[in-house]
């Protein structure tokens, strides 16, 4: 963790790259640990929060932790190709070093969701801040009541983390609900189990919600939040129990470059998570 | 607070003490603009409130966090952090407004995480103000920064033949026993008569009759007035002037720049400004800010409302460059002027 | 260590005075030629190999004939990844000055008679990507050296180059500049591609647009005021114009009929 008056603030440690897999066409997944000098160095963090990583000579971005804290050592990202840091890191082999600094950010208030239900629903590439809240919970299991995440995207080649979602559908500990926009499903093992429609159509489908023992935790583009909040007011869902995880732009991390700036707050300190609340108290938020 | 006074006659005499303490600097007219610069003799060195020239183009952050440096050296392997040497700097001529906006980057760069680049050259700089004449854009009386009461190490108000010197701080008080023959700690009734009398004067430059109260209401109930942010977005040129030279501006951005055929680079941090059309805009594509009016009304909402909640006050001083600068009038004074539903505005001559 | 990439400098109609602009960063010359394995560069070098493939095609000057779309589109299939380099590639620089006025075979005829032309067939001047895929640019009348060794840097390093996001003013303010647009002078900062560092004002010269236009330009509100400062719109239009290139085609018949 970084100190508050550290006078490295702005320097990233080194990472090493240690394996990387296609998610999809573009989106890749990369394990790193610290490399070098910087082997002792122990980062902890929460689910929801985020780190800046540099690529040589590309830049400095914001990326969200897509690994559970309770899996300490190895950090995880899912990341997209889509502008000049994440073409540079796509270029990258095992063993290349990337910059990195963080956590930064709130996460999601674990605290306010243990013992709960939980109602997550992922959007897109909203999935990979929510992959680290769900490992995190299934890792303890026990502190948590119904786990019910709703996970929705283009089409099933754009479905992230296949393998290991396929198998939680078998699952008992965990309430899976897959639905694609568009749903041509080629592969057997996807037969069946994969919906058509938006995310916003699965909540009919849930049953027996106790509004007062749960907490939502919603992640996706930024068109998605307002139709899923509403249908989370609809089982009368506390708004100060739903959270969302929000994107901007982002230079430092740290409050002070400005451009994650919404009304009086900054995206980086005060967010990227925020309860529905906020967004009631505050112009633009989503 | 200790009170000198120091006669006109010896004020060149402190060149050769401040000068102990690091590099002079002055707000100087150079080719008709004014701007804080080094000075290496006497003879430029003033604290006058009609010698030295008003509102300096770029403010006082111009030094405290340059427009633009580099903050990282780095390799395929390393990030360094880049050696800042930073020069100590004694600023003589800030007026109440200017130093009014230090104050409010202390806190923006010291709360929360402490910014180390702004730290190492805030620690540096010893700030001496001077008193000020208000011309017709100046609006500090407005809101509530023509008064300074911290954030100065000296601060020289000009009483015709001498001046008296609040002083602010330790450092300042170094000065002062550097200086200690040229100072008199003996302030007469007639030094306090001269003062209240002075001050009275002062006051009455003030002709800007921009009206401040409620603004903070009117920027919350007029947020949707669209036709109100587009008027001032179809004028907007994007150009981003009036956040380089606003004292509170603290926006940057950061870009990495590699050395031809070797294997570094350095990390830039510049300037930047919410008024460009990426500002908000994220890797992808989606722009959260896309059209002028929205970038506006995020400065507007920064200047007139947003720090109350942070700092407990607004983050506009009123030094009125906003209205020198912005090359079609879309000023603090013009947008005020319009949240109150009036159409009055203050042109630049 | 990864291999060199190899790089082409390829040029079309224009004053060749981009590929210059890398000649004249002499203290970095020996350093690009040995990052980049240096294929094609006729202002530069004597062997070129006209058929190698590259890595990096960096392409100056505008399209003018049949001929140069065919030729251009041959260096598309040699390079992976292709530069639009100045002003000329990237929008059509002064020779576009007055496109889309709908009088070019007129301006033709009045230089070149009835001459029958047997080698190409010429045209209005156009940019590189109304024929071919440009995957980025270095804009500038030339490039200045600061940012073309960036930009070449980063191409060499295998990333795209970076765009700046601002007008000229930026980097003017920077400069401590004061805006010559207050003082009543044409000045086209506000509109134009910053990223040159401001050298015309910074010497009270106003800017006059050579980097190009930049996205998000306010013509119509810069328009209006240099009408206030007593500007006929005739001769801020020509201004717009000059450097303006293939881009302000569409905006000037927009300002033309706005008042």
């Amino acid at each position: 963790m970084k100190l508050a008056n550290d006078p490295h603030l702005y320097t990233p440690i080194t990472m090493r790259i240690i394996a990387k897999r296609d998610l999809c066409p573009d989106v890749r997944f990369f394990q790193m640990v610290p490399a070098g000098e910087f082997k002792q160095v122990k980062i902890d963090y929460k689910p929801g929060q985020f780190m800046m990583l540099s690529a040589f000579g590309a830049g400095e971005g914001p990326f969200s932790i897509s690994s559970p804290p309770s899996r300490k050592g190895i950090i995880e990202f899912g990341i997209r190709k889509a502008g000049k840091v994440t073409e540079k890191l796509f270029t990258l082999r095992d063993g290349d070093t990337v910059g990195l600094r963080g956590p930064f950010g709130n996460g999601f208030p674990i605290e306010k969701m243990l013992g709960k239900d939980l109602i997550i629903v992922a959007g897109g590439l909203g999935v990979v801040p929510l992959r680290s809240l769900i490992l995190y919970a299934l890792d303890n299991r026990e502190s948590f009541g119904r786990i019910i995440f709703i996970y929705g995207f283009k089409n099933v080649e754009e479905m992230l983390f296949n393998e290991v979602l396929l198998e939680m559908l078998d699952s008992d500990q965990i309430e899976l609900y897959l639905t694609a926009d568009k749903c041509e499903v080629k592969d057997d093992k996807y037969k069946g189990r994969i919906c058509e429609g938006q995310v916003t159509g699965i909540f009919k489908d849930l049953k027996n919600i106790d509004p007062g023992r749960t907490v939502a935790a919603v992640c996706g583009p930024p068109v998605m939040y307002k139709f899923v909040v509403d249908k989370l007011l609809e089982f009368n869902i506390g708004k100060n129990n739903i959270f969302l995880s929000l994107e901007r732009r982002m230079k430092c991390g740290v409050g002070k470059c400005g451009h994650c700036s919404i009304d009086y707050i900054y995206t980086c300190m005060e967010g990227p998570v925020f309860s529905y609340w906020d967004v009631i108290h505050m112009r633009d938020l989503i | 607070m200790r009170v000198y006074k120091i006669s006109k006659q010896d004020e060149k005499k402190l060149f050769k003490v401040l000068e102990k303490f690091g590099e002079v600097w002055l707000p100087v007219k150079k080719g008709g603009k004014c701007t804080f610069s080094r000075i290496y003799s006497e003879d430029r060195l003033t604290f006058s409130q009609t010698e030295i020239c008003n509102r300096p183009l770029l403010p006082l952050k111009k030094l405290l966090l340059p427009p633009e440096f580099n903050t990282l050296d780095f390799n395929a392997e390393r990030y360094n952090r880049a050696e800042q040497n930073v020069p100590s700097r004694v600023v003589v001529g800030s007026h109440a407004c200017d130093i009014h906006g230090v104050n409010i980057l202390d806190k923006f760069y010291t709360t929360d995480f402490i910014d180390p680049f702004y730290r190492e050259r805030r620690k540096k700089t010893i700030i001496i103000g001077t008193s000020c004449e208000p011309d017709e854009y100046c609006f500090c009386n407005k809101t509530n920064t023509n008064i300074i009461e911290e954030g100065y190490d000296l601060f020289f108000n000009d009483l015709g033949h001498y001046y008296l010197v609040w002083v602010g701080s330790s450092k300042g008080d170094d000065i002062i026993r550097e200086g200690d023959d040229l100072f008199d700690e003996n302030i007469t009734d007639k030094i306090i008569g001269d003062f209240i009398n002075w001050r009275k004067v002062n006051e009455n430059f003030f002709t800007n009759d921009i009206d401040f109260y409620g603004v903070t209401d009117l920027m919350e109930l007029k947020y949707n007035d669209n036709e109100l942010w587009e008027y001032f977005g179809d004028k907007c040129l994007s150009c981003g002037q009036c956040t380089m030279v606003c004292p509170t501006c603290t926006c940057f951005n950061v870009i990495d720049d590699l050395e031809v055929n070797k294997n570094e680079g350095h990390r830039r941090r510049y300037w930047d400004s919410c008024m460009f059309k990426d500002y908000s805009m994220v890797a992808g594509g989606h722009n959260f800010r896309k059209t002028r009016a929205e970038r506006l009304k995020l400065w507007y909402t920064h200047k007139l409302k947003a720090f109350i909640g942070q700092f407990g006050n607004p983050s506009c001083v009123g030094c009125g460059r906003c209205i020198v600068t912005c090359p079609v009038d879309i000023n603090v004074y013009n947008v005020v002027s319009r949240l109150k539903g009036q159409e009055k505005e203050l042109i630049r001559k | 260590m990864k291999d060199k990439p190899s790089l082409g400098v390829y040029s079309f109609t224009g004053c060749a005075g981009c590929q210059l602009a890398i000649l004249d960063c002499e203290d970095q010359l020996v350093d690009i030629f040995s990052a980049a394995n240096v294929r094609v560069f006729y202002e530069a070098m004597s062997n070129n190999d006209d058929d190698a493939k590259v890595d990096i095609a960096l392409v100056e000057g505008s399209i003018n004939t049949d001929e140069q779309q065919e030729e251009l589109k041959a260096v598309r299939e040699k390079a992976k990844i292709l530069i639009a380099f100045g002003s000329c590639a990237h929008h059509g620089c002064v020779q576009a000055m007055a496109n889309g006025d709908g009088k070019w075979e007129e301006r033709f005829k009045k230089v070149y008679g009835d001459a029958e032309f047997t080698v190409a067939k010429p045209m209005e001047t156009r940019p590189l990507h109304e024929f071919v895929k440009v995957d980025g640019w270095i804009p500038g009348c030339p490039p200045g050296a600061s940012q073309m060794l960036k930009a070449l840097t980063q191409l060499i390093n295998g990333s795209p180059p970076t765009y700046t996001n601002s007008a000229v003013c930026l980097e003017c303010k920077f400069k401590e500049n004061e805006c010559l647009l207050n003082k009543h002078i044409m000045c086209l900062g506000p509109l134009t591609m910053g990223g040159c560092g401001a050298p015309c004002p910074s010497q009270n010269m106003p800017c006059v647009g050579c980097w190009g236009i930049i996205d998000e330009a306010n013509h119509a509100s810069e328009l209006k005021k240099l009408m206030e400062y007593g500007f006929s719109k005739e001769e801020i239009l020509r201004r717009f114009r000059l450097f303006g290139g293939s881009d302000i085609v569409d905006k000037v018949s927009e300002l033309l009929e706005a008042k």
